[in-house]
């Protein structure tokens, strides 16, 4: 297991599309001073934003956890909220529960779970409907981007 | 490290501390300390904003006069579309054309089918793209520097196709050297800039290799000399060396607010003008949104080119004199469109080499990387967050960020270093008010 070099964690609210997404542009500040590789860097705050935006859209509250080891970063993204009834059907491209306010907004296309699994080395995702969704992504330092 | 080419040159024994250039520079590039500014030439993306908010002339655009041109054979003006609205409405194009031959061109290259090929040649690569969307113009020069400064993995959707100044460039020397039986590096093409952006395009330009234009003149520089002879030409009978500089609206509308509406409007095309606006747009590109736009156009002043820093007219004045003057022309002509279907099977339209990032150092392991950071964090924690300047950096952030890397020191802020005011107050290592 390697050493925690950095650990940061970020509340998410529910519903607040005013200022939603400013955490992710928090990591991407962090991750740039540290002279990460731009590519790892986009990586990773495309994981960051979705996760951010998916509980925005659909959960209460979510814990934003970033953890930076001389090996990989790690974003894991834990809810409370209505959690997912169908993981496998959630993670296809292009399935959604947005509705039409979020699509207007620009959101909503189901791309957000696929996405994060695209931009990750390693994924994990669980549920528990009525209670909340745990995201985990891990991307390697060592990746090519 | 490369040393960076940049459009202007920095004169800091004119520079009496005031800041205004720190305050403005859109990617914190600055840093005045013991009264005197210095630029982190790794940083600069040649917006300019610095040299329009110095009032002592510490900055100076490095753009050329027409005799710097005098060893060449044949001078050819190409002028942006950005002049012909800078002049008083009774000076038409082709007073201006006269007037540049008056001052010494030897010809005025009209790039109305050179905008059209490009413009052309952007449609089919949108139309044949499959990587990331959208593509982002690279017309602006500083947009370009911007991405490869604080945007590096956005560098893939930099379309590569030359500017309509480049590919004019390429044409001139083609026509003239086949025309006038002259070696191509005998003919100079001259391009008439409305920003130094431009000017550091030419010089060095952002993929590397070299342009072909063999360099910029700004329109301050022949403004006076143009629309006296502009002025004159306007009550004679045409030159027969005069033709018509600007025979459709195409080329003009290049300097506009939305240069490639009309032919991407059936495509998903939005134009920004603006940095803090580009920067919002480019934020959001690199979360992820805006993928359904096709292409992206961003000029980096306010209001599109009319706004360059070297320009002398009003933006908004200059912008409707051209509105104008496009109202008066066809979208094209007939021999503009004889020239396009002739020349684009055969004309390359690329840029072959990529746009890299711009290398940055970075310093020591990634555990010695995070160290610095969470220095940084404590020594901001520490200051007073009013980000007011005083101790030569932009923000607490920044000044937080250069004490963590052994570059400045706590007490260069006002609030804690007990003799800091003391000494801006007396001017040592502060402002120098009595230069003024």
């Amino acid at each position: 297991m390697a050493e925690e070099l950095l650990g940061c964690c970020y509340r998410v609210h529910g519903r607040d599309y005013d200022t939603g997404g400013e955490k992710s542009t928090e990591i991407k500040s962090i991750l740039t001073s540290l002279d990460l590789d731009p590519a790892i860097v986009r990586r990773a705050v495309v994981v960051a934003f979705e996760a951010e935006m998916n509980v925005v859209m659909y959960a209460d509250e979510g814990a934003l956890t970033l953890t930076i080891t001389d090996e990989d970063i790690t974003l894991e993204m834990e809810d409370t909220g209505p959690g997912i009834p169908d993981i496998a059907l959630a993670m296809q491209e292009g399935w959604s529960t947005a509705t039409d306010e979020m699509r207007e907004r620009g959101f909503g296309f189901g791309m957000g779970l696929p996405n994060i699994r695209r931009n990750s080395d390693e994924f994990e995702i669980a549920s528990e409907v009525g209670r909340g969704t745990v995201v985990l992504s891990r991307i390697r330092l060592d990746g090519d981007g | 490290m490369d040393e960076y080419a940049h459009g202007f040159t920095i004169d800091a024994s004119r520079c009496d501390g005031c800041l205004a250039c720190m305050r403005v520079c859109p990617t914190q590039a600055i840093r005045v300390r013991d009264g005197r500014v210095s630029v982190r030439q790794e940083l600069c993306i040649d917006c300019g904003s610095c040299l329009a908010a110095c009032s002592r002339g510490v900055f100076a655009p490095t753009t050329r006069t027409l005799e710097d041109f005098d060893d060449y054979a044949f001078r050819v003006a190409i002028p942006s579309p950005v002049l012909y609205g800078q002049f008083p409405l009774d000076v038409k194009p082709q007073h201006i054309a006269q007037g540049l031959l008056a001052v010494g061109f030897d010809a005025v290259w009209d790039y109305g089918v050179d905008t059209r090929l490009v413009a052309q040649a952007i449609v089919d690569y949108v139309d044949g793209w499959q990587g990331p969307r959208p593509l982002i113009s690279i017309a602006c020069a500083c947009v370009v520097r911007l991405m490869q400064v604080s945007y590096p993995r956005m560098l893939d959707q930099a379309i590569r196709v030359s500017p309509p100044r480049e590919v004019a460039g390429r044409e001139v020397k083609r026509r003239y050297a086949q025309e006038l039986g002259l070696a191509p590096e005998r003919i100079a093409a001259i391009y008439i800039t409305p920003c130094e952006a431009r000017t550091i395009s030419i010089l060095q330009p952002a993929e590397g290799g070299s342009s072909s234009l063999d360099g910029a003149i700004g329109i301050p520089q022949l403004y006076n000399r143009v629309l006296e002879a502009a002025r004159e030409a306007a009550g004679e009978a045409p030159r027969d060396d005069a033709r018509e500089p600007v025979r459709s609206s195409i080329m003009l509308r290049w300097s506009t607010r939305r240069p490639l509406a009309d032919l991407l409007e059936h495509r998903r095309y939005l134009a920004v003008t603006g940095l803090p606006n580009i920067i919002q747009v480019f934020d959001d590109i690199e979360k992820g949104k805006l993928r359904d736009i096709d292409f992206l156009e961003a000029n980096a002043c306010w209001g599109g080119c009319c706004n360059g820093n070297l320009t002398v007219d009003n933006v908004y004045v200059s912008q409707a004199k051209l509105q104008m003057l496009m109202s008066g022309l066809p979208d094209t002509d007939p021999e503009t469109e004889a020239e396009v279907a002739r020349r684009y099977p055969e004309g390359d339209f690329g840029i072959q080499r990529p746009f890299l990032p711009r290398e940055r150092v970075v310093v020591g392991d990634l555990r010695e990387r995070v160290r610095r950071l969470k220095e940084a964090g404590e020594i901001a924690a520490a200051l007073p967050g009013y980000d007011c300047g005083l101790c030569g950096a932009p923000s607490c952030a920044t000044l937080a960020h250069d004490v963590a890397a052994g570059e400045a020191a706590r007490g260069d802020c006002v609030f804690l270093g007990r003799d800091r005011l003391e000494r801006l107050r007396g001017g040592v290592g502060g402002r120098r008010r009595d230069r003024r």
